[in-house]
């Protein structure tokens, strides 16, 4: 049996230990290995090689999945970590809405009413609660306040 | 050599990387399922020590899946995936540097397929202590042994594995088996 043999038939012994060679393929090998000891015996220790695999721990499949799909959810911030922009903004009296204009008017509740400098205060409706405030409301807004109360009495 | 991408009679490699990359954590865990053994073989033969090898295979992962849209499958997934395992580990050993070479008795326990029938006991022992030779190789001569024999790459991927030629990868192969022939004698 020449070099050249041995060479190729050593190509396919990895592939000849784990089926993975065509039928013209084996055939080639299997009639090499009869008159080549050198070739059988590396062809035997391959299969040595297979038969004790490195163990792969059982869980590892389960841990790796897990940790992949956790890095890729996007980071959950605290609700403190929110909160730090939004309480800055309520403090400034910015309105962080992201709704359009039309919406937020619709959703402002009957009792708050717009005052002619579009300033939003709120009429008795609101003030259940407590004392209504009448400091720097002007002379025309507190004789409407007066005459709507006047109505509800006579009612 | 046969592309195993199919080899579990499910989706295909190109298919699930597809489905990943919308966010299909199905075929995440089908990915991970089918090449997680490979690439721990591939981070125990460089590193030599499970603990090790487990968290460079989880690492490799989370990489590899934030990177998913960067693999353009002009190479074959899992050979990719073991690219990046290989990588992370080398960069484990560079961190930590190398712990301490196993000693011929002192490698892990090895999975036997064969029951353990006392007429076997012989053809075990000769198998374990292939392993154990194989551990004692170069780094490069032991991974592409590993790499032709238990993954079944073609030596362009070896090559491609190890950072070598395609030639380079065949000579440190046939080196490698030479050499442990000549120790199991």
């Amino acid at each position: 049996m020449s070099h050249t043999d041995c060479g190729m038939i050593r190509e396919y012994l990895p592939g000849a230990a784990t089926d993975r060679l065509s039928s013209g393929e084996l055939d080639a090998v299997q009639g090499h290995l009869l008159s080549c000891e050198d070739c059988a015996a590396e062809l035997e220790l391959i299969q040595m090689l297979r038969a004790a695999p490195p163990a792969v721990p059982t869980e590892l499949a389960d841990h790796v999945a897990t940790a992949v799909r956790t890095s890729r959810r996007p980071a959950r911030r605290p609700w403190w970590g929110i909160s730090a922009a939004a309480v800055a903004a309520l403090a400034l009296g910015i309105n962080v809405s992201t709704e359009p204009r039309e919406q937020i008017d619709a959703a402002i509740p009957g009792f708050v009413s717009e005052t002619a400098e579009g300033e939003l205060w709120l009429s008795d409706d609101g003030l259940l609660a407590g004392e209504p405030s009448l400091e720097g409301l002007s002379d025309e807004a507190l004789m409407e306040l007066l005459e709507e109360l006047e109505a509800e009495g006579a009612a | 050599m046969t592309d195993d991408s199919r080899r579990d009679g499910g989706a295909s490699d190109v298919e699930l990387v597809e489905r990943c990359r919308s966010g299909d954590e199905a075929a995440l865990d089908a990915l991970v399922r089918r090449h997680h053994a490979s690439a721990y073989r591939v981070a125990l033969s460089i590193t030599r020590r499970d603990d090790v090898a487990q968290d460079v295979v989880q690492d490799a992962f989370i990489k590899a899946f934030r990177a998913l849209n960067g693999f353009r499958g002009d190479a074959a997934f899992r050979t990719w995936m073991m690219t990046i395992t290989a990588n992370e580990a080398r960069a484990t050993l560079r961190k930590h540097g190398r712990w301490r070479e196993s000693a011929i008795d002192d490698v892990a326990p090895m999975a036997v397929d064969d029951p353990d029938p006392a007429e076997q006991a012989v053809a075990r022992r000769e198998s374990e202590r292939a392993r154990a030779m194989l551990e004692t190789l170069p780094e490069k001569q032991r991974l592409s042994v590993s790499l032709r024999v238990d993954e079944g790459l073609s030596f362009r991927e070896i090559g491609e594995m190890i950072g070598s030629s395609e030639g380079a990868a065949r000579v440190n192969y046939f080196h490698g088996i030479r050499r442990l022939r000549e120790l199991m004698q």
